[in-house]
């Protein structure tokens, strides 16, 4: 965190609701280029909420990968990871591509399915892949867009603990600044620079990686039940 | 619960009682000469039906199944195209007014400044039909699952290519797939204006009294529409539309010079056009003598019609239903196959020679074609049903088990039928009927652009009336 | 956004072409005729006219079938058809919309036409030389909307003598359509009153077509003039200098019993734009031009 280093997100006494009920309160979070942060917090606490927002600060600088993969069933495993990249190409470039996938795009597809090992299903639609491919499908069209900060709402939690840690290893190497909301909180550690947690409507915790206390952590997760 | 419940009582009541409340106003007489007789004569040939030419119904069956192929292919184009930006309130309001007017009435106006003209036949189809094709794919693509269109960035065209349109494509095929078969229909009705389609033959024939003539070419009418299930295959759509369009091209003999005049001086008010006569003296004989009788009639035989159908239906979707058929569903569906395939302004005409142009003719024919196809949806919803083992059957397993569960459905279906039946209640007019048609009909035929196009505003507005009318009760029986 | 406008613009250009769409060659003269009698004979009648006209005038000859008194005249608005059958209120509507156009041939009996008010005999009414002003509250129909004896002449005589407007005069009014179906509508008692083309009544009558016993004659209008071939006045530019004297010459010529008897007329004579001034000041004066 050299100085001079202009944070990319920076919310003061800032107040987000979600749900009916449920609200965020006075958030006080500023992160900068080249942190990675896991957003760690029980169901409900807020998390997907505290991403979308800010996601919508600056959407051209963000790749977003969302909570549930999101895709078209009946699309391919290219169409549903090109779709990432629609912005980057013209209207007529686009349908060309659904009509036949080109091999420039067919290449640059490739080789993300290849990262994450779903190579075999390019051609596959969707609907008849397991959970974890599919968010694998998810993860490549987050990963074809490009912009520098990553953006993840969970998502490596349908694949199984070795995959998960090789693609959250994937995100890092791709991405210098990112925010991702995970559950595995031993994952989370080993990934994270920073961690922030979410309890009661609030930011719980916010500390560097080094100094976070399992024992921290632990209470974000039982605070509530008391 | 017992909200919903006596919501749809309520609904229910209201269509009813309005009914009941317009039969003391509606015209019930029985004016044509020889009721059983021509009756009789009809059923006689229906067992009779003979082809004199073979080549003049082929050549009529082609011509039917070219508009209509023409016809829903441009409107289902033109339709796609206005649902894109169906948010915009501006588009909603030309799609309603696009289909608020008939088709029929779209092809007088066509035939004022393309003639008889297969172009005429075309637009006259391809109007309404994308004014209907717009609010069914917007309403399609706002009920489309928004979570992938919102997972990438470009909301764009692309995006909504790539998201919302694949997403959508199943329901919108299967959508057209079906609106081809009422296109049919349509076009074979658009021959009672004078486009060489079955219609044209079937009315000059069922008029001079050639019932077995007439009934071949309707037969042929029920025959096409009835295989449609084997022959109107996804894959070979794009054969038909081509092959309609090298049969008829869409061309016409258009005098620009008389389009012009159409639009700056035949549709301009008379005293306006004349310098004779006094504009709002013009238009108070238009409105009282004209526009207020012909819409009081219009939504008499509108309510009466609804009511008929709800009833009508609730008897017959059991005979489409293998809960209650069992093994003679076939016949009742054989049944349901007839009433919804003739179209209700050829069951009103034909209704027109047996009575007379009272309303009877007009509620018996929106009836039995409305009734029709909603027995046919609702019997088939019925059969989807998994009733527990110890139900009740016959007349309790209806009442308790079957109705109360379809009844919602069955509503919101009706309602939606009402608009449609509003529409027709006034083309039917043009048989003599004395509901907005009727008078519009009339201006067409003295040539009087400026009172056709008045009176067709009029019917119009009224439609979309009934359809925000429908909308709004719809909307608060969820 | 601008990618949608452009694209609806590429969509705007397709439905264009279909609107600029072929102008045929206009080498065939094609003619209709006001379909006031049975339909399916019109075809038959009119298909033999057509092969007279192609013989006498040297080029391809074609009749096509309308379905109301209106699509007619606007077939010969659009040149559609050059040359129409019309009756008198119809042929003063075509030529009025236009210019240039000519009333060129009438049947002898056009002349002097006449309109007959026929009755059911259950209503006991009996012919006489007065107006029958007992009609009035009873059923009453017309033939079709645009005729010339089936509406225009007798809804001036009604109006003239009870000095109502139809509507008001009868319980219930209808209309037939075509002059054969007031025929059937009044003789079954459908109908108790009904206005008749008198040469169609006399044609029926001949082939035996009517039951007297059922209906009668009950009044007869005044003569006026009725139907006439008119022509659109641009066809000499189209098919040759003097083309329409010669199809003039055609018509007056016609005097084969088979062909008259599609009319049904004797002979036809000469016809001016002027001799249906009359009719034209009938429409006029109740309302049915504007």
């Amino acid at each position: 965190m050299a100085t001079g280093n202009q944070p990319l997100f920076k919310l003061t006494n800032k107040t987000l609701a979600y749900g009916e009920a449920y609200i965020l309160n006075d958030l006080n979070l500023t992160i900068r280029r080249g942190e990675r942060i896991a957003l760690i917090g029980r169901s409900g606490s807020g998390k997907s909420t505290l991403l979308k927002h800010l996601r919508s600060l600056s959407p051209e600088l963000v790749t977003w990968c969302p909570q549930n993969p999101a895709l078209v069933p009946m699309f391919s495993t290219f169409h549903n990871i090109y779709a990432g990249c629609l912005s980057e190409h013209s209207f007529a470039y686009n349908l060309l591509n659904l009509i036949r996938p080109q091999s420039k795009a067919l290449e640059v597809v490739r080789d993300i399915a290849r990262s994450l090992s779903i190579e075999e299903y390019l051609k596959t639609p969707v609907e008849h892949m397991s959970g974890g491919q599919q968010q694998r499908v998810g993860l490549g069209r987050a990963l074809i867009q490009k912009s520098p900060v990553f953006l993840g709402d969970e998502p490596v939690s349908a694949v199984d603990e070795y995959q998960a840690g090789e693609l959250i290893r994937l995100i890092s190497r791709e991405y210098q600044t990112s925010v991702i909301a995970l559950h595995d909180v031993s994952l989370a550690l080993e990934y994270a620079t920073r961690v922030v947690g979410l309890s009661e409507g609030r930011i719980w915790l916010d500390v560097d990686v080094s100094t976070a206390s399992s024992e921290q952590i632990a209470a974000l997760y039982t605070e509530a039940d008391e | 619960m017992n909200n919903t419940a006596s919501h749809l009582r309520n609904v229910s009541l209201l269509i009813l009682l309005s009914a009941v409340v317009c039969v003391p106003f509606a015209d019930f007489e029985i004016t044509a000469p020889d009721f059983w007789g021509e009756l009789a004569l009809i059923g006689h040939a229906a067992l009779n039906p003979e082809v004199i030419s073979w080549t003049e119904l082929l050549v009529a069956l082609a011509n039917t199944l070219s508009f209509a192929f023409q016809g829903v292919a441009l409107g289902a184009m033109t339709g796609f195209l206005l649902a894109l930006a169906y948010r915009f309130s501006i588009v909603r309001s030309i799609s309603a007014f696009l289909r608020a007017i008939h088709e029929l009435f779209w092809a007088l106006i066509f035939i004022q400044v393309a003639g008889l003209s297969s172009l005429t036949g075309l637009l006259a189809l391809a109007i309404p039909y994308a004014g209907t094709f717009a609010k069914v794919f917007g309403e399609i693509f706002e009920e489309t699952n928004k979570a992938p269109a919102k997972a990438i960035r470009n909301g764009g065209l692309s995006g909504f290519l790539y998201t919302t349109l694949p997403l959508a494509w199943k329901r919108i095929v299967d959508y057209t797939g079906y609106r081809f078969e009422c296109g049919i229909r349509s076009s074979a009705v658009l021959g009672f204006v004078g486009l060489p389609t079955l219609g044209f033959y079937m009315e000059t024939l069922f008029k001079q009294g050639e019932y077995s003539q007439a009934m071949a070419m309707l037969y042929a009418l029920f025959v096409v529409i009835g295989s449609a299930r084997l022959w109107l295959k996804r894959k070979l759509l794009p054969f038909y539309i081509v092959a309609a369009f090298i049969w008829l091209p869409p061309t016409a003999d258009i005098s620009w010079l008389l389009v012009w005049q159409f639009f700056t001086y035949d549709i301009v008010p008379a005293p306006l056009r004349t310098g004779y006569g006094d504009l709002s003296a013009w238009l108070w004989m238009l409105l009282s003598r004209q526009a207020v009788p012909g819409v009081v009639n219009t939504v008499l035989l509108t309510q009466i019609s609804l009511a008929a159908t709800l009833l009508l239906s609730l008897v017959l979707f059991p005979f489409h239903s293998k809960l209650f058929a069992g093994k003679s569903k076939i016949l009742g569906h054989g049944l349901l196959v007839v009433m919804r395939t003739t179209p209700e302004y050829l069951l009103a005409f034909l209704g027109v020679i047996v009575i007379g142009p009272s309303m009877l003719p007009g509620i018996f024919a929106l009836g039995v074609h409305n009734a029709g196809i909603l027995a046919h949806l609702i019997g088939r919803y019925v059969d989807e049903f998994k009733l527990r083992d110890d139900a009740p059957r016959g007349m309790l397993l209806y009442l308790y088990e079957v109705l109360p569960r379809v009844y919602k459905q069955f509503l919101a279906l009706l309602l939606y039928r009402w608009e449609v039946i509003q529409r027709e209640s006034a083309i039917l007019g043009i048989l003599g009927i004395s509901t907005l048609g009727f008078y519009i009909d009339s201006a067409f035929e003295e040539l009087r652009m400026d009172r056709a196009f008045v009176l067709i505003l009029i019917t119009a507005l009224l439609n979309i009336g009934t359809d925000a009318l429908a909308r709004y009760l719809r909307n608060r029986n969820v | 956004m601008q990618r949608l406008t452009s694209f609806g613009r590429a969509a705007f250009a397709l439905l264009f072409v279909f609107f600029v769409s072929v102008v045929q060659a206009k080498e065939v003269f094609t003619f209709t005729a006001i379909p006031d009698q049975d339909e399916t004979q019109l075809q038959q009648r009119f298909g033999k006219v057509a092969s007279y006209l192609e013989k006498e005038l040297g080029i391809e000859v074609k009749y096509i079938p309308v379905k109301s008194y209106a699509a007619a005249i606007t077939a010969f608005r659009n040149n559609q058809v050059q040359l129409a059958w019309f009756g008198g209120l119809s042929g003063v509507r075509a030529r009025l919309l236009v210019p240039g156009s000519e009333a060129l041939a009438q049947g002898y009996e056009d002349q002097f036409f006449k309109t007959y008010l026929i009755a059911n005999h259950k209503t006991g009414l009996q012919a006489a030389e007065k107006f029958p002003e007992n009609i009035v509250g009873g059923s009453f129909t017309f033939g079709s909307k645009g005729s010339t004896s089936g509406r225009l002449m007798p809804e001036f005589y009604i109006r003239e003598n009870l000095q109502k407007s139809p509507d008001d005069a009868f319980r219930r009014v209808g209309f037939s359509g075509d002059h054969s179906r007031t025929i059937s509508l009044v003789q079954s008692g459908a109908y108790e009153v009904g206005a008749v083309n008198y040469k169609v009544w006399e044609r029926e009558l001949a082939e035996g077509k009517i039951d007297t016993s059922k209906v009668q004659v009950i009044w007869s209008t005044p003569e006026y003039p009725d139907y006439q071939w008119s022509i659109r006045g641009d066809v000499d530019k189209t098919y040759g200098d003097n083309f329409k004297q010669r199809v003039q010459q055609a018509l007056l010529g016609m005097n084969s019993p088979e062909l008259l008897a599609a009319f049904p007329r004797q002979s036809f004579v000469e016809a001016e734009n002027d001799f249906y001034q009359p009719i034209e000041d009938t429409a006029r004066k109740i309302g049915l031009l504007d």
